[in-house]
C-alpha cells in the first residue's frame, strides 16, 4: 500500500486574488507509483499546472496531504522541500526556462551545483547526460543561440542529470511543432521505459497518448481516468 | 558552492554592461570623494609632523604664557633652568617697549634682548640678517626692516635707545613668513640689542615673552617639564604653560583630523548615494529575473542560494566602484595637492599618503556599501515563493 512515490490525498489549493478566493484544486486524491506515466489533461484553468506544482514540491496544498516515499511533507518547510526537489525530481517545463546567461553545459550542471556535486565530477555528469541526449555538439551554446527543440533537450537533460526519482513536465511541448513535439515525447516515453516515473501535464490528446495512464481534470477535480 | 554563485553573479553583472557601470560609477565617485580627501589629510597631517619636528626637534620644551592674553609676561629664571639636567640649551625671549630715536624719526618700538645662546635657535627666531652683520659687542644695534624705515637709519647710524646710544651693524628680514619665535610681534619692527643690555636698560624683575629649552637626546621630556614646572613654583609664576613636540603635533593633528573627518563626512554621503542606486539596480534586477529566480528553486535552489546570488551581485558593484573610485581617489588628490602646491609655491612639502588601512577601508566600506544595499533586494528574492516566480512574465 505504500508502494507510491508521491501520494495526494483531499488536497485542496485555493487561490486568493484580492478579496476574491480561487479554487484550483478541490479534493484531489491521487498515486504515483514507481514507474508510472501519467498524463494530466483537461482545458487550462482546469488545474493540471497546480497539480503539478504540488506533486512536484513546489507548492504546497491549502488542505490535505502529500505523501512522499510515504512521508508526510506538505508541512516541511523551504528548505526541506528544496532539497527533496533538487534531489528526486527534475522538471520540464513549456517555456524551457533555461537561463539564458548559462551555456547548455552550464544549465545543466546548474542541479549538481546545489547539490555541491564538485566541480570536476558534475561536469563529466553534464556531459554524459547531454551527448544521451545527443547535444555534444552544442554544450557550450547559448540557449539563444539553440533552436527549440534543442532547448527543450538541455531543459530535459538538466531534469536528468540529479537522476531523479519523478519527472515532471508541463506542456513540454506546447511551444514546439509538431515533428520536434514527437521527438521530445519520444524522448519521455524511453525514459519510462527505462523506468522512470514521468507525469506530464497537457491539453494535446496526441501528446497524452504516449503517457501509460491519462487523468482528465475539470474545475479542479479528476473527473475521468482512461 | 559559494564560487559557482560568485561566477554566476559576475555572470549577471556582465550580462547586465552599461547599467552595472553606472550602478559601479555611483559607488565610484563616493569613494573617489572620500579616499581623496583622506589621503590628502594624510599627507597634510605627515607634512606637519615633519615640520615641526624640524622646527622644534622632538626635544623641546616650549614655555609661554598661558593666559590668553599673548601681551602677558612669564617670570624665569633662564640659567636656573639651563641648570636642569637634561637640559641642553635654554634661551628666554624678553622684548621691553623703548623709546627710541633715529637719525630721521622716532617713537616707541619694541626692543628684543639677544642672547648669544639664541645662535642655537636662528631658525626658531625667524631672523635673517639682510644687511650688515650679526651682532657681536656691546653697544650694537639690528634694526628689523620696518624700524630702520620708521627711524631714518641705515647701517652705520646712530639710534639712542632710552637715552643710550646704539650703533646700526645690520638690518633684519623674516626669513619667512609667519614663524612663532617673537612673542606676538614681527620681527621686522624689532630692534634687538644685547640681553646685558637690555636688562641694564630694564632693571627689576626678569619678565619674558616665552622660553625655548632643548633637551639632552636621552632626557626624560616628562621630567625635565616637571623641574621646570618645579621652577616657576619657586620664582611664583603660575600663568606658564608648557609645551612640548608631542603637545603641540597633537592639537594641529586633532584639527586636522576634525577638518578631515568632517570633509570624509560629507563625501560619504556620495557614497550613501551610491548605495542607493546599487539598491535601485538590484531591485530592478530581481524584478527582471522573478522567473530566473523560479527555475533556481525548482532545480534545487534554497533561499540561502538565492539570497547569497544576489548579495554577491551587489557587494561586487559596490567592491568594482571602490577598487576604481580608490585608484581614481588617490590620483585626484595627486593632482590637487600638485596644483595647490604650484600655486602657493610650496613644491614638494606634501603629497597624498594612500595608507594600506586607506586601501583595505576603502574596499572593505565600498563592499558593504554595495552588500548592505543588496540586503533587502536579495531577501525579497530569497522569499519569492517558487510557483509565483515561475508564473512570472
Amino acid at each position: 500500500m505504500n508502494s507510491a512515490l508521491v501520494e495526494l490525498q483531499r488536497v485542496t489549493k485555493i487561490y486568493r486574488l484580492g478579496e476574491v478566493e480561487v479554487p484550483a484544486l478541490r479534493g484531489v486524491d491521487l498515486r504515483v507509483e514507481p514507474g508510472h506515466f501519467l498524463a494530466l489533461m483537461g482545458p487550462s484553468g482546469s488545474g493540471k499546472s497546480t497539480l503539478l506544482h504540488i506533486l512536484g514540491l513546489l507548492d504546497r496544498p491549502t488542505s490535505g496531504q502529500v505523501l512522499w516515499n510515504g512521508h508526510d511533507v506538505s508541512k516541511l518547510n523551504g528548505k526541506k522541500l528544496a532539497e527533496l526537489r533538487g534531489r528526486h525530481i527534475g522538471f520540464v517545463f513549456q517555456m524551457f526556462n533555461l537561463i539564458p546567461n548559462l551555456t547548455a553545459l552550464e544549465n545543466v550542471e546548474l542541479p549538481l551545483v546545489f547539490l555541491g556535486v564538485p566541480a570536476r565530477k558534475r561536469r563529466k555528469r553534464a556531459e554524459e547526460v547531454l551527448a544521451r541526449l545527443g547535444l555534444s555538439e552544442r554544450m557550450h551554446h547559448r540557449p539563444t543561440q539553440l533552436s527549440g527543440g534543442q532547448q527543450q533537450r538541455v531543459a530535459l537533460a538538466r531534469a536528468l542529470v540529479t537522476d531523479p526519482a519523478l519527472i515532471i513536465a508541463d506542456e513540454p511541448t506546447g511551444n514546439l511543432d509538431s515533428a520536434t513535439g514527437r521527438e521530445i515525447l519520444g524522448l519521455f516515453s524511453g525514459l519510462n521505459r527505462e523506468g522512470r516515473t514521468v507525469v506530464l501535464a497537457t491539453h494535446d490528446p496526441e501528446a497524452a497518448e504516449v503517457a501509460k495512464v491519462r487523468l482528465r481534470l475539470r474545475d479542479g477535480l479528476i473527473v475521468e481516468v482512461f | 558552492m559559494l564560487r559557482d554563485l560568485f561566477r554566476l553573479s559576475l555572470r549577471n553583472i556582465r550580462h547586465r554592461g552599461l547599467r552595472s557601470w553606472l550602478t559601479v560609477i555611483g559607488i565610484l565617485i563616493g569613494t573617489a570623494a572620500v579616499v581623496a580627501l583622506i589621503s590628502i589629510g594624510q599627507g597634510l597631517q605627515r607634512s606637519v609632523a615633519r615640520q615641526v619636528e624640524r622646527i622644534m626637534g622632538y626635544n623641546t620644551i616650549l614655555v609661554t604664557s598661558g593666559g590668553l592674553n599673548l601681551g602677558q609676561r612669564i617670570r624665569l629664571d633662564i640659567e636656573t633652568i639651563r641648570a636642569i639636567p637634561g637640559v641642553r640649551s635654554a634661551i628666554a625671549v624678553r622684548t621691553e617697549t623703548a623709546y627710541v630715536e633715529g637719525p630721521n624719526g622716532k617713537g616707541f618700538l619694541a626692543v628684543l634682548g639677544y642672547d648669544p645662546a639664541m645662535e642655537e635657535f636662528v631658525a626658531e627666531m625667524n631672523l635673517r640678517v639682510a644687511a650688515g652683520r650679526p651682532l657681536s659687542e656691546r653697544g650694537e644695534v639690528l634694526l628689523g626692516s620696518r624700524a630702520a624705515q620708521a627711524l631714518g637709519a641705515q647701517v652705520g647710524n646712530d639710534v639712542v635707545i632710552e637715552g643710550r646710544r646704539f650703533t646700526v651693524v645690520g638690518i633684519l628680514e623674516a626669513q619667512r613668513a609667519g614663524g612663532f619665535a617673537t612673542g606676538g610681534l614681527t620681527i621686522t619692527d624689532l630692534l634687538v640689542i644685547p640681553l646685558t643690555e637690555l636688562r641694564e636698560l630694564f632693571p627689576g624683575p626678569e619678565l619674558v615673552q616665552y622660553a625655548v629649552i632643548r633637551l639632552e637626546e636621552q632626557a626624560s621630556v616628562a621630567e625635565v617639564r616637571e623641574r621646570i614646572r618645579d621652577h616657576l613654583r619657586t620664582v611664583g609664576e603660575r600663568n606658564a604653560s608648557l609645551t612640548d613636540f608631542e603637545d603641540l603635533t597633537r592639537n594641529i593633528q586633532s584639527v586636522i583630523r576634525g577638518v578631515q573627518a568632517f570633509l570624509a563626512g560629507i563625501a560619504g554621503i556620495a557614497l550613501l548615494v551610491g548605495g542607493v542606486g546599487v539598491m535601485n539596480t538590484m531591485y530592478t534586477a530581481v524584478l527582471e529575473r522573478t522567473r530566473e529566480i523560479g527555475i533556481l528553486k525548482a532545480v534545487g535552489a534554497k533561499d540561502i542560494h538565492v539570497l547569497l546570488l544576489f548579495l554577491f551581485e551587489s557587494g561586487l558593484m559596490g567592491l568594482a566602484g571602490g577598487a576604481l573610485g580608490m585608484l581614481m581617489g588617490f590620483g585626484l588628490a595627486w593632482v590637487a595637492t600638485a596644483v595647490v602646491s604650484r600655486m602657493f609655491q610650496t613644491q614638494g612639502s606634501f603629497s597624498p599618503v594612500l595608507s594600506l588601512a586607506l586601501v583595505f577601508g576603502a574596499l572593505f566600506f565600498s563592499f558593504m556599501v554595495g552588500a548592505v544595499a543588496g540586503i533587502f533586494p536579495a531577501y525579497r528574492a530569497a522569499r519569492l515563493p517558487p510557483v509565483e516566480a515561475l508564473r512570472y512574465e
